[in-house]
């Protein structure tokens, strides 16, 4: 559903170039909650921002779901980011003069709902992370969590196959951390995919498989299911 | 779609309040000078008489003698001598016409409380009326018979009917003109051709007259002209019948040719005319022209519309453009601070057409209210113009449609301005902004 082979990505400036991926190899199943980990500068939020197709690659195939994102247009590939990939971000990225309401509106507008089955998924998304009785509340009236979950609910209004988390406990404290983290996983055993880059490893280790980067390469690959079972058990 | 950019667009407005103030102060400022211009412009050129200017003709002859040329455009002098004012008039293949004469009186009200005043008067054919389509309160325009036979009638304004009658029906009352009275056989509504396109040489922009007497009375009343005078000719005039007889051009004349085939005729009349005055030792030119126009080509030959007037319109679209140059900077300042909400809304699904028209929709929404400010400032520069220039008093009203050039003008310029701004936006990768907001 999500596969990646030998993908490259090179920012060059006049002096320099920056292989930020190097054939970058990776597949990831449906339902799966992946941790993408690896030192500042390795490659992680490039590939997250590919896999988002917020940024083009100069080598490599990239398929999402069996279509090849690298034949697509702009508007192809908006279409699709839209339908099929939530994202979440560190510093929550919330419009700060929309509402509540209105911030999970967006992608929804971009979507082309009419407007009552906005209104209806908009309040289920809020309702889901618990803040439905916030509809009208700015971002700035909100804790740091509770911008997060509205982020959260923004990214699942339109039912998408996949959630890309770019370190989304990362401007919390422990304890949201975790709510936040439980709630990713609640919204990963409902069946929606999750890629979560993050540094932190106790977090990293919650995930079915942990990705490791570095240097823009895949160096490590662990499967933690087994062990998660275990200490479940 | 568009409802959620216009809503978007407004909160961006109330967000960047400053910025978005001065966008709107530079687009009004610019589309205010345009305007103002414009409006002037516009006036003065416009078809006073759509569907029918086509089809009323000037009437000119070149009788200047050999080795001299009017200084009017073309070589044509402006006006007629009455020998051939009246030669011409006898043709009948215009469907209608009128001589025309810009002369005056003393009126002397009966109405007590009022003292003795001038006004002027156009001395023209019964038919003028109906040419020109000057609309009636009261009674009608003289009858036929009087463009021939002398008959002390008038028709007046409006306005001199509420001075004198208090806007009472005064239809076969008398009015004492230059110690003569006059019956009244009909008053005007209020008529202002903007320009006075049926005399432009003596005042495009001149008062309409408030007497309307017969053509017929010149030679009776011996009626002096109260316009210009052109002479090419060394002529002693003894009495009034010399100057009727005479080389003076001061009179114009008025045709309606209501096909093409009738304006050919009558060009080949005019030349057929010039030919048999020959015999008679006038138009001693051998390529003496003659030359019809219709009402837009007359106000066009006349330059209605001075260069200085194209000169000020061509500047005040500089001056627009400079505004708008400024409205680019303070779109890219105010579209820049906005990237992160864009990188957001395009991680959201947004594409790159999506941003762009949003970003158009919203410097339309400034436009608008630029052009609101503009039609505002573009008032009171109209009043400015009206305080210093009295000849210009009616030109100085917008009708629907120049409003509407305004907004038009201030949405497009501002789209326009906009299109670099929203690219440049649009283009911006989104994923800088993702991780630095």
């Amino acid at each position: 559903m999500l596969k990646m082979n030998n993908i490259k990505k090179v920012f060059r400036t006049d002096l320099v170039e920056t292989h930020a991926l190097r054939d970058f190899s990776l597949q990831v199943e449906e339902k799966e909650f992946v941790a993408v980990t690896g030192p500042s500068g390795s490659g992680k939020t490039t590939f997250l921002n590919i896999t988002g197709m917020l940024e083009t690659f100069d080598g490599g195939v990239y398929e999402l779901d069996n279509e090849d994102v690298s034949k697509l247009n702009d508007k192809q590939r908006s279409r699709l980011r839209n339908e099929k990939i939530g994202f979440i971000f560190q510093s929550f990225n919330l419009i700060p003069d929309l509402n509540l309401f209105d911030n999970v509106d967006v992608p929804l507008r971009y979507r082309g709902f009419n407007a009552k089955e906005r209104k209806q998924r908009i309040e289920n998304a809020l309702e889901r992370v618990g803040l439905s009785a916030r509809l009208k509340h700015l971002p700035s009236q909100l804790s740091g969590g509770q911008q997060q979950r509205v982020a959260i609910a923004r990214a699942l209004a339109g039912d998408p196959r996949f959630l890309l988390a770019d370190e989304p406990t990362g401007n919390l404290d422990s304890l949201m951390a975790r709510q936040v983290m439980q709630l990713l996983e609640e919204i990963n055993q409902q069946g929606t995919t999750i890629i979560m880059v993050t540094h932190d490893s106790e977090l990293a280790r919650r995930a079915h498989r942990n990705i490791h980067i570095v240097d823009g390469q895949v160096s490590d690959y662990q499967d933690l299911q087994p062990v998660l079972d275990v200490a479940e058990a | 779609m568009f409802q959620y950019y216009l809503k978007l667009s407004w909160l961006s407005i109330k967000r960047t309040p400053m910025l978005s103030a001065l966008m709107v102060i530079a687009i009004g400022l610019g589309i205010s000078v345009s305007i103002t211009v414009l409006t002037v412009d516009y006036l003065m050129s416009k078809d006073p008489l759509p569907g029918k200017s086509h089809k009323l003709f000037h009437v000119q002859l070149d009788t200047y003698n050999k080795g001299n040329t009017d200084s009017a455009p073309g070589g044509l002098p402006y006006q007629l001598t009455y020998q051939d004012l009246m030669n011409l008039s006898r043709s009948e293949i215009p469907s209608k016409q009128s001589r025309s004469l810009r002369s005056g009186f003393s009126v002397i009200p009966e109405k007590v409380g009022l003292t003795p005043f001038s006004r002027s008067a156009r001395v023209i054919d019964n038919d003028f009326f109906e040419m020109f389509k000057v609309p009636f309160l009261f009674g009608s325009p003289w009858e036929d018979e009087v463009n021939n036979k002398a008959k002390k009638v008038v028709v007046i304004a409006k306005r001199l009917n509420d001075k004198l009658f208090d806007g009472e029906n005064s239809v076969g009352k008398t009015i004492n003109l230059d110690k003569q009275l006059f019956t009244i056989v009909g008053v005007i509504d209020t008529w202002e051709p903007t320009p006075r396109f049926y005399d432009v040489n003596n005042g495009a922009f001149s008062d309409t007259e408030q007497l309307f007497i017969p053509f017929s009375l010149i030679p009776v009343l011996e009626l002096p002209s109260w316009g210009s005078n052109n002479a090419w000719k060394s002529e002693v005039f003894e009495s009034y019948e010399d100057k009727l007889r005479s080389e003076t051009m001061w009179l114009q004349y008025w045709v309606q040719l209501d096909t093409k085939a009738k304006q050919e005729e009558y060009r080949e009349f005019l030349a057929g005319y010039v030919e048999q005055q020959r015999p008679l030792g006038r138009f001693e030119k051998e390529d003496a022209k003659t030359d019809i126009k219709d009402v837009v080509q007359w106000m066009e030959n006349n330059r209605v519309v001075s260069d200085d007037n194209s000169v000020l319109v061509g500047l005040s679209f500089m001056f627009l453009a400079v505004c708008m140059l400024n409205t680019i900077a303070l779109l890219l300042a105010k579209y820049l601070k906005r990237a992160p909400e864009v990188g957001v809304r395009r991680a959201l699904g947004a594409s790159k057409l999506e941003i762009f028209t949003q970003h158009i929709v919203d410097v339309g929404l400034i436009g608008l209210a630029g052009g609101a400010l503009g039609l505002l400032l573009g008032q009171l520069g109209l009043l400015g113009v009206k305080s210093l220039y009295a000849n210009y008093e009616r030109l100085v009203n917008m009708d629907l449609t120049l409003i509407a050039t305004a907004i038009g003008l201030a949405i497009g310029a501002s789209i326009i301005a906009g299109l670099y701004p929203a690219w440049l936006i649009c283009r911006t990768n989104p994923s800088i902004y993702l991780k630095t907001q």
